[in-house]
């Protein structure tokens, strides 16, 4: 561990790993907002506040597997491959129609079950991607878990906004899935052997291709879906006044 | 009629334009107001698959209905006409999308929104919008 402190690659994984976060981890919180919505004002504050702790909880309880499961032969192909899956759907566009049929639930109980359904999702793909970047060094993987904890709770709106102004973020992400997919590829205990031998390039190679691959056929995907429609305007009203020019 | 667009986002700065356009409109000159709040869509990703549309939606109604409070208790006050909207969608872009649906001659919006952090790490809207808009757009600081 301390050998890897000190060389570059250590901070290259911490910057990876924030942005990964960063990517991954915003739209938790609105998504436990949103299924919290039609809850009574108190017991929403106590869903939301069970939400965000099943979010952090279920990402510690994730990475333990993940990091074990990873060691097994053909499950870092499986992780690449999910990777490669969760970058090109990153790029892609919100579309309409395709919502879940779940309405939120009007009772705690209710809630929390979508919630935790919810985590359980989210936090798998920050997860993969985590675990897929700090190559099994524990630090990297508990300071993957500590920036998380912000961004779920407060960070949200912020990701919103950051993606809103500067789209190019989100082509960038899913590079970054690419390109640490790639990685882990190579890493699988089956593959493993025979690319030992091999030169270091090797290694970025696979990485470059990993990225490119997700930028290529999620910004085709993207622009598939696209298709020009007039702006959304959810409402709209008038207020009609007696004291300006009539 | 002059018709304007005035992006609203319920920061003081929003407060301050609509101070601005009273001053200058409040009596007087005769003048379309149009309010608009845009929402950033918050249903990428997961939020499709665990929420229903119509949460969402309802969620960006009322969040566009509380950034536009402000401003409209300021016009209410002054008794005058004006309309609001709340859209969804990619703000600076729908800003100007609006702009020219609506066929407004202005845009007058402020120069920051709420936060000076997002401000100094991303920009501003306002400079996007006047980069990108076909008709004259108004800053105030």
């Amino acid at each position: 561990m301390l050998e890897a402190a000190l060389t570059g690659g250590f901070w290259i994984s911490v910057l990876q790993i924030i942005a990964i976060d960063i990517l991954l981890g915003g739209d938790n919180a609105i998504v436990i907002a949103l299924a919290c919505r039609r809850l009574p004002e108190k017991q929403r504050r106590q869903g939301i506040f069970w939400g965000v702790v099943g979010a952090i909880g279920l990402r510690v309880i994730l990475i333990f597997f993940a990091l074990q499961l990873l060691a097994i032969p053909f499950l870092k192909i499986v992780g690449g491959a999910l990777l490669l899956w969760i970058g090109v759907k990153l790029l892609q566009p919100e579309s309409e129609g395709e919502h879940g049929q779940v309405d939120g639930s009007t009772h705690l109980f209710g809630a929390i079950r979508t919630i935790i359904i919810a985590d359980a999702v989210m936090s798998l793909d920050n997860v993969i991607a985590v675990a897929a970047a700090a190559k099994g060094d524990l630090t990297l993987v508990i300071f993957g878990i500590l920036v998380s904890i912000p961004i779920v709770v407060w960070g949200s709106k912020f990701v919103l906004k950051l993606m809103d102004r500067l789209p190019v973020v989100i082509t960038f992400g899913g590079a970054l899935l690419g390109w640490i997919a790639g990685d882990m590829l190579l890493g699988d205990a089956v593959i493993k052997p025979y690319v030992a031998g091999l030169p270091g390039w090797l290694k970025y190679a696979a990485s470059v291709t990993g990225a490119c691959s997700v930028v290529m056929v999620g910004t085709w995907l993207a622009r598939r879906a696209m298709r020009p429609r007039a702006v959304e305007v959810l409402s709209s009203g008038r207020h009609v006044g007696g004291g300006d020019g009539k | 009629m002059l018709k304007v667009l005035v992006p609203v986002d319920g920061s003081a700065n929003s407060d301050r334009v609509i101070d601005h356009l009273m001053r200058e409109h409040g009596s007087g000159e005769a003048v379309e107001l149009h309010l608009l709040n845009v929402q950033i869509p918050v249903d990428s990703g997961h939020a499709r698959m665990f929420v229903s549309g119509g949460d969402v939606e309802a969620y960006h109604r009322e969040e566009g209905m509380q950034a536009l409070r402000k401003a409209r208790e300021k016009l209410d006050a002054a008794d005058m006409t004006y309309t609001w909207h709340v859209a969804v969608g990619h703000v600076a872009d729908t800003i100007v999308r609006l702009a020219r649906e609506l066929d407004c001659d202005r845009i007058v919006m402020g120069t920051h929104g709420r936060s000076a952090l997002t401000h100094l790490l991303l920009g501003s809207v306002a400079s996007e919008v006047s980069r990108s808009a076909s008709v004259p757009v108004m800053l105030v600081k």
